[in-house]
């Protein structure tokens, strides 16, 4: 069943077309790599469908539901789940309050205060880094315990999709495999659908999954990410030889 | 006349050693020529009527296009918003109070000058251009300490220049006669030194804006980094623009003194200086042309509320709006201008004759 | 000397209070709110029926301040509620400058409503009338209401920190503080954050309404302003955005009149505010960013 779904989509700062003509659909349980070289467009694509950036045409889809221009606390309530870039702890918070923000949207519902309990825990089991330095303020983690929590808090949404922009920026490659390790497990036990940017390929051929890559805006590659692997098509579309 | 979308007065500063600097002044000038025959056209048709209400009305016209123009200078082409530049102004008028007002009633009335102030009688126009030369000594030497800070911390900061000016001449009773006003200040009633100095503000901000200065600035206000990154000293050209448009305030301020020959410390407080950087902020802060715009639209709707205030007859009835809502009304409009222009009325372009190619 | 310490602290009450209603809606939406001042000269003449006169007619004013000082607050924060959704609303995507100048022409069209209504004298009025006698503490006689008003600032700074770290809706105000954006994406309703801290800036309006109301005896439509602009000047030398620093900083405004006030030679007292003013600059110079930098409010160069 497809979860999310794009179709057309562009992302414009001005003049300046970041985003062009984006058609994408992922289905429930998928894990979607998109990669692409600096200034694909990747992050844009990705706030946009967050709701944070505008949309210059197309529309997207989630759960059947159209999300074109809705506002990105309405999206993150359907269920869509957005980790950006840098991570974006709330420093000066401590480590449990910055998981409560996200379990802010269902605290109205029956029964809030015990599932909010059970959700913390069960974060707390994943990252039991975090449980360690619950009453710490936030800013003061290392950037892979940082990783870890901004990934928690987007659990504690109980989201259906999880979208990550480049968890492994600024992590040492040990950090990175176990953050990876944690995403999947999660992704199977939850049925989770992830989608992830990264810069490079690597990571998506290591992981497996579908992989789009981007380059100016615009899908080059779309395919099993260990099919694709390192094919020349890949290279090509990093190095900047346009294949005719 | 057209609007052309190109910011015409900024063009990459990188583009060579040596920029063509006349064919850039020759692309721009016609910018402030338009602006400049717009006031000349506005004070011919005010002599022409002859109305001596209106003849007032169009004086505090061109006293505000002086004053927008000159924070302009610094705030458009900075992008640091300031509030002490009325400050300069108030330097400005005392200064021309000091040179003007005849001897013997200063001696009574402000005994504390220096002797050779209380001997002072210039005339009025030597006196403007002393009060600016003395409003820009101030800015560069307040300028100096302040062109450190950027943001709101730059700006909080010339609020209190504005507040310290103000609590000191508000208090020096020998020198500024403290809250009190000063009167005796010799009236110039012509419409015509109004409409000049008005016009050599707009050339003034056209000059600084295509000068080395002038486009560091800019730059530096629209990439930052990029700026400090080839070698702009941003508090440097920040502080040429503060004490350019410092004098500028300090020559409005003069005329202001001389338009209505009485001065008072609260005059040039936070009411002139929120009424003008309203005008700036309506007609688009970055933008020569929206300043003067601005000016000239939101002195416009004054008049036409206060007339509405006074009463408009309608056949046999008379329709007249409360007394305050005219300051009602024009708070009303500013949010809504602002609200859906949130970059003014004109944004950043400027007013030119033709649409211009570009990448010329 | 301890007259000193109760004028510092009740003068810095007064400005902490207004930096606080200033500090919490620059925190969640980076506006400089310049109404803020005009709210509060509101609270107060909400007190009276519209009149000319120099005497007020005070209506509300009479009621046991058990009703009255809810009332008053409710008044500001309905107002300042009202602000939000009918102008600032419309602002979400401008720039602070813009922003600011919108505010002010809102502080103007409150100013004039309140001018066409009770014209620009000032008016006598007698509000908490029990709390002007003096009394005694540790030798010194005080009157009653600068106790009072410092331990009011303390109850409502407790409170307000209290509601900020124990409740939810504080926990999210706090979150969209920090990064609004990041918050929305966690599900935080925008317009519910932005709406509860005008709602509170506004009852710390009204607050300050109330004090300075009884202070003075006065209700002047240029009160606010007053207030405003060294709560404002705090604002920022505390760091724009962070609510202790805000609090900081308007204690040390405070402190600073009232030392000035006295240490500074008599002729140079009429000065005292150029000279607060100069302290202002030379504190903006060694500390840019304010005295408690905030999180998440870096600003470009």
């Amino acid at each position: 069943m497809t979860l999310l779904n794009l179709v057309n989509v562009s992302v414009r700062y001005g003049r300046l077309t970041a985003v062009r003509d984006v058609s994408i659909d992922l289905k429930e349980g998928q894990i979607l790599f998109i990669t692409g070289p600096n200034g694909a467009g990747k992050s844009s694509l990705l706030r946009a469908i967050a709701g944070v950036t505008p949309t210059a045409g197309g529309h997207i889809e989630f759960d059947g539901a159209e999300i074109t221009g809705r506002a990105p606390e309405d999206i993150a309530r359907l269920g869509f789940s957005m980790v950006p870039e840098g991570r974006e702890v709330f420093g000066s918070l401590t480590i449990e309050e910055n998981l409560l923000v996200g379990a802010g949207m269902h605290s109205r519902t029956a029964g809030a205060k015990g599932r909010t309990a059970s959700d913390l825990a069960s974060v707390y089991d994943t990252f039991p880094i975090l449980k360690e330095r619950r009453h710490q303020q936030a800013g003061l983690l290392s950037g892979g315990q940082q990783q870890m929590l901004v990934i928690g808090r987007a659990l504690m949404t109980r989201p259906r999709l999880i979208a990550i922009d480049e968890p492994s920026l600024g992590l040492a490659p040990n950090i990175t495999d176990q953050v990876y390790e944690r995403l999947v497990a999660l992704q199977s036990e939850r049925k989770l659908t992830l989608l992830i940017v990264e810069q490079s390929s690597a990571r998506a051929v290591m992981v497996g999954g579908r992989m789009i890559l981007m380059r100016s805006g615009g899908v080059v590659l779309d395919g099993d990410a260990r099919t694709l692997g390192n094919s020349e098509a890949v290279q090509a579309a990093y190095f900047g030889y346009e294949e005719q | 006349m057209t609007i052309t979308n190109a910011p015409a007065l900024a063009p990459a500063l990188t583009a060579a050693r040596k920029p063509p600097r006349f064919a850039l002044a020759r692309r721009t000038v016609i910018t402030p020529v338009l602006l400049s025959l717009v006031i000349l056209a506005i004070a011919v048709l005010t002599v022409m009527t002859g109305s001596k209400p209106f003849n007032q009305a169009m004086i505090d016209v061109f006293l505000r296009v002086t004053l927008v123009v000159g924070l302009y200078i610094f705030i458009g082409n900075s992008g640091v918003l300031s509030f002490g530049h009325i400050g300069f102004t108030c330097l400005g008028a005392y200064a021309a109070a000091w040179l003007t007002i005849n001897p013997m009633m200063k001696k009574a009335s402000l005994p504390g000058l220096p002797g050779w102030l209380l001997e002072a009688r210039l005339p009025y126009w030597q006196s403007a251009a002393l009060a600016a030369l003395f409003a820009g000594l101030v800015a560069l030497v307040f300028g100096r300490v302040l062109m450190r800070l950027s943001g709101i911390a730059a700006s909080i900061a010339t609020f209190a220049v504005l507040a310290m000016i103000n609590t000191v001449y508000s208090n020096w009773q020998d020198v500024t006669g403290a809250t009190s006003s000063v009167v005796g200040i010799p009236i110039v009633r012509t419409l015509w030194p109004y409409a000049i100095v008005a016009v050599i503000a707009i050339f003034v901000a056209w000059a600084h804006a295509i000068s080395r200065s002038g486009l560091a600035l800019r730059a530096a206000r629209d990439e930052p980094t990029a700026a400090a990154a080839s070698g702009i000293d941003i508090p440097r050209e920040r502080l040429v623009a503060f004490t350019i448009s410092g004098a500028v305030m300090g020559l409005g301020g003069a005329l202001m003194a001389h338009s209505i020959g009485v001065v008072t410390p609260d005059t040039f407080y936070l009411g002139l200086t929120f009424i003008t950087l309203s005008m700036l902020v309506v007609g688009g802060m970055s933008s020569l042309s929206g300043a003067v715009l601005g000016v000239v639209i939101l002195s416009a709707l004054i008049q036409v509320l206060r007339w509405l205030e006074a009463g408009v007859a309608f056949g046999a009835t008379t329709f007249a709006l409360p007394k305050g809502l005219q300051e009602i009304a024009l708070g009303v409009i500013m949010i809504v201008i602002l609200a859906n222009r949130p970059a003014g009325l004109i944004g950043n372009r400027e007013i030119t004759l033709f649409r211009r190619n570009r990448n010329k | 000397m301890l007259q000193i310490i109760f004028d510092s602290l009740s003068l810095g009450s007064l400005y902490a209070l207004g930096a606080l209603g200033i500090a919490l809606i620059f925190g969640v939406m980076r506006l400089v709110n310049f109404a803020h001042g005009d709210v509060i000269a509101f609270c107060i003449f909400a007190l009276l029926w519209p009149s000319t006169d120099a005497m007020a007619i005070v209506f509300a004013g009479q009621l046991p301040w058990y009703l009255l000082v809810p009332l008053v607050l409710i008044v500001g924060a309905g107002l300042s509620v009202l602000c939000e959704i009918t102008v600032f609303r419309h602002f979400r995507r401008a720039n602070p400058a813009t922003m600011m100048i919108a505010s002010f022409a809102l502080g103007f069209v409150i100013r004039y409503f309140l001018l066409m209504l009770f014209t620009s004298r000032p008016k006598s009025i007698s509000l908490l009338p029990m709390l002007s006698q003096p009394v005694e503490i540790f030798g010194a006689r005080l009157p009653l209401l600068q106790l009072i008003t410092i331990v009011a600032t303390v109850f409502i700074l407790i409170g307000l920190s209290l509601f900020l770290r124990r409740t939810r809706f504080g926990l999210e105000m706090r979150a969209a503080a920090e990064n609004f954006s990041m918050a929305r994406m966690l599900g935080v309703r925008a317009n519910r954050v932005i709406m509860g801290a005008f709602a509170l800036s506004g009852a710390l309006a009204g607050a300050i309404a109330l004090i300075f109301g009884s202070q003075t005896g006065t209700a002047d439509i240029q009160m606010g302003a007053s207030i405003m602009l060294m709560a404002f000047i705090a604002t920022v030398i505390g760091g724009l955005g962070s609510l202790a620093g805000a609090v900081l900083a308007g204690f040390l405004l405070g402190a600073a009149s009232v030392v000035m006030q006295v240490m500074l030679p008599v002729d140079a007292r009429p000065f005292r505010d150029a000279f607060v003013y100069g302290a202002v600059i030379l504190v903006l110079l060694l500390r840019p960013q304010g005295l408690i930098a905030a999180r998440g409010t870096k600003e470009r160069v």
